[in-house]
């Protein structure tokens, strides 16, 4: 048992820790961390930010030399995580094509596609975004109904695809279509490299409960695309999908590490938060519950490391991912639930009246319901943990 | 960056649940209940046979000089099995005690009979209605020449029967020391009182000791005189980090028997492990154990290797894991439903052995002060 990382890590650490020091955009690591409102502005300053981690060699660390990456290892990639996460570095908005899409098509894309592709993800020229669910295919994403039919020499899509991240920023969509009705459910769906700029497409924002604008609703009215788009075989998209999903190495490791320093984060605020005078750290209900959270937290990252271990041994991870998913998107609801909690009556002021700087406690609250929603429910993780894991038979329906 | 156990500790414990396994798992602590203790003794000398009173003790005292690390899989045994027996007070409360502050003689005398299986120890520390507070502890010892002599009431002292020596705090107030704790090595034979206690937990045989003018020697004083109280917050360290590898091998068994079931038991014409309510409880439990396994290991590690959060992680380790025990052998019955309610079944014994521990050594709330003290809040 050893905690500690090697020479040779710690030195991959510091290099990009010295890196990100005369890198990040200005005044971030002093706090100075808005970004700009304007969606062209927006779109411009986070493309930036994936070209200037492309220019000094950390835009896709994982990746092939060939391609521009460093064939990082695991371990590398962990530790990146932790530099992004200890600046709070600005968004990844090419996360789908860097982590997902390109490491795909490396595996079975075709040479046209590599060559079109791969070079202007990681520098962030064009952006992924992945068109999976709609409106009635949520957790059973075998229900989905967009089709597409051949005409011609073109494939014309129709449907809606909804919760699409930075779909409105996005170029390329990487997208799941029902090219026939397959026996099972599963089959018949094919994936498509769709052209996101083209008159069939049509994107609307979905504002969240927390006001801001990161998903969308993708409306497809005889969109185009042609074989060349394809991946993988025709009726078969089932399979690319889930090899894309191997690709996705180090798992939810970015969110164990963010909260992490948000329990800490919660703590120093907890002790200076006030109520009559007095700390209110002090008040027994609220340092139990910061002790239950310390737990949780704590036991969020140490089973983390845990199973980084086995992938480690195993050279793949294992079903425990759906496990590591489940307890951090629980600890980091029940995190930001409790910061409202202790700022007591005032805890509801949201906005330019909240009552701690910019509203961030509230922000995040709100914000938090969607993380045990997104990328499989925690019911989809419970039962995933219970049939792979301990062996139950499957759901009904199922 | 290597999170896992090595080698030998996986070994270790795969040799400690194939030997309970053959012993017959929770019949061992069945048979104890009603009272054969034969099936009990005869699990303690295989123990013995494999080594584990010896784990910690130092090789200077014919021990094997290792840590509580490599105690947490044979304790994960022990808990699937609710075992009987001191394994905790013995080795992982005064094992180090005595390896820290015992003097040559104390030590010469005790260690190597613990490692070879001959002494086991118990805690006599509360007493009637009171806590463990150190401001609790009213049985006395008056000097008296070589002698203390001590007047009082010990209460819930856990298997007296198994027990040879028993660690006692005392009252040992003077003039210049109003506060005055201090700790003995009180031996079975000068003990002459005792009465037995009624526990929900039958695998425990609890007791009072009535101390009526015991006489031990100064030479069974563990420590200085009047330091009583910092020696066993010290002890309190060593020992929860095994309690929550205890707790988690309850846990373990727990999952397994609640998984087990759902698949066999059948209504509405499936496995009931098919229906969401059963599935997403179990999946609970799991997710509970998994937690609480990370944190037991870090616990036990942060010990053996002095980290600078080993305080918060044992103790908030403690509550959660102890915690997380209870519901989940709550949660058990209510899957097994009514053959889960009978004594016919196991799931009884789990939460009868969750509920010894909730305050067993250290009350719940005591736990939440002391992490966060650690924590520096």
């Amino acid at each position: 048992m050893d905690f500690s990382f090697s020479k040779k890590e710690e030195k991959f650490r510091q290099e990009l820790r010295t890196w990100l020091e005369e890198n990040l955009p200005q005044g971030w690591l002093h706090g100075d961390r808005e970004l700009p409102e304007d969606i062209n502005e927006y779109s411009r300053f986070l493309r930036d930010w994936q070209r200037k981690l492309y220019e000094g060699g950390w835009g896709a660390i994982a990746w092939p030399k060939a391609y521009g990456g460093r064939e990082a290892s695991l371990i590398e990639e962990i530790i990146y995580q932790q530099e992004m996460v200890r600046v709070s570095a600005p968004p990844l908005v090419n996360y789908v094509g860097i982590h997902m899409v390109a490491p795909l098509l490396m595996q079975m894309g075709s040479g046209e596609q590599k060559s079109a592709y791969i070079t202007k993800i990681i520098s962030g020229e064009e952006i992924w975004c992945q068109g999976y669910s709609e409106p009635n295919a949520g957790s059973d994403l075998t229900a989905i109904q967009t089709t597409a039919v051949k005409k011609g020499d073109r494939w014309v899509i129709n449907g809606q695809k909804v919760w699409t991240s930075f779909g409105h920023l996005a170029d390329r969509c990487f997208l799941l279509a029902r090219t026939s009705k397959g026996e099972k459910k599963h089959h018949g769906i094919t994936v498509f490299l769709l052209d996101m700029h083209q008159e069939g497409v049509e994107t609307r924002p979905i504002i969240q409960m927390d006001g801001e604008h990161e998903f969308n609703e993708v409306y497809l009215n005889d969109a185009i695309a042609y074989d060349s788009d394809i991946v993988g075989e025709i009726d078969r998209g089932w399979q690319v999908m889930i090899a894309l999903l191997m690709h996705e190495r180090t798992g939810i490791g970015g969110q164990v590490f963010t909260l992490e320093q948000q329990f800490q984060d919660l703590v120093t605020m907890a002790k200076e938060w006030t109520e009559d005078g007095q700390s209110v750290i002090k008040k027994e209900s609220v340092r139990n519950a910061l002790i239950d959270l310390y737990a949780k937290s704590r036991g969020s990252l140490l089973n983390y490391y845990r199973n980084l271990t086995k992938t480690l041994k195993k050279g793949q991870p294992g079903s425990e991912g759906s496990l590591d998913k489940l307890i951090v998107s629980e600890a980091t609801q029940e995190l930001f639930a409790l910061s409202l909690s202790i700022q007591g009556p005032h805890g509801i002021l949201w906005k330019q009246d909240a009552a701690i700087g910019d509203s961030y406690w509230q922000n995040k609250y709100l914000y938090s319901f969607g993380m045990t929603i997104g990328g499989g429910t925690s019911e989809v993780q419970r039962n995933t943990i219970a049939e792979r894991i301990l062996g139950l038979p499957k759901d009904l329906g199922r | 960056m290597d999170f896992a156990l090595n080698k030998e500790q996986e070994l270790f414990g795969s040799y400690v649940r194939k030997y309970l396994t053959e012993q017959g798992t929770t019949n061992i602590a069945r048979a104890f209940i009603n009272g054969d203790r034969q099936r009990f003794d005869q699990a303690f000398q295989g123990l013995v046979e494999l080594g584990y009173p010896s784990i910690n003790v130092s090789e200077d005292y014919a021990g094997m000089g290792l840590g509580l690390l490599d105690m947490v899989l044979p304790l994960e045994e022990m808990g699937r099995s609710v075992l009987p027996g001191l394994f905790l007070e013995t080795n992982s409360f005064a094992v180090p005690l005595i390896e820290k502050y015992g003097t040559e003689k104390q030590k010469q005398k005790y260690l190597p009979a613990i490692a070879d299986g001959s002494l086991q120890i118990s805690v006599a520390w509360i007493e009637p209605k009171g806590s463990y507070k150190a401001s609790s502890i009213q049985v006395s010892g008056v000097e008296k020449g070589d002698d203390f002599v001590l007047n009082g009431v010990k209460s819930l002292v856990a298997d007296v029967e198994l027990a040879d020596t028993f660690l006692v705090p005392i009252r040992t107030t003077s003039s210049s020391h109003e506060e005055g704790i201090s700790l003995f090595l009180v031996d079975k034979a000068m003990i002459k009182n005792v009465t037995q206690q009624q526990s929900i937990d039958e695998t425990r045989k609890l007791s009072q000791i009535h101390f009526e003018d015991v006489i031990v020697n100064k030479e069974q004083l563990l420590g200085e005189l009047n330091e009583g109280d910092n020696i066993l917050e010290e002890g309190l360290l060593s020992f929860n980090a095994s309690i929550c590898a205890i707790m988690v091998g309850c846990m373990a068994a727990i999952v397994d028997m609640a998984a087990e079931y759902a698949k066999i038991r059948e209504q509405f014409g499936q496995p009931i492990g098919r229906f969401q309510a059963i599935k997403h409880a179990i999946a609970n439990m799991k997710v509970d154990l998994e937690l609480s396994r990370s944190l037991s290991y870090y616990a036990n590690w942060a010990y053996d290797t002095a980290a600078e959060d080993r305080q918060e992680s044992i103790f908030a380790g403690r509550i959660f894991i102890h915690n997380a025990l209870q519901k989940a052998a709550a949660a058990n019955v209510q899957i097994h439903g009514g053959i889960g309610f009978t004594e016919e079944l196991d799931c009884h014994l789990y939460v009868k052995r969750a509920r010894y521990y909730e305050h067993y050594l250290g009350s719940r709330e005591s736990y939440y002060e002391k992490a966060a003290a650690a924590l520096g809040w």
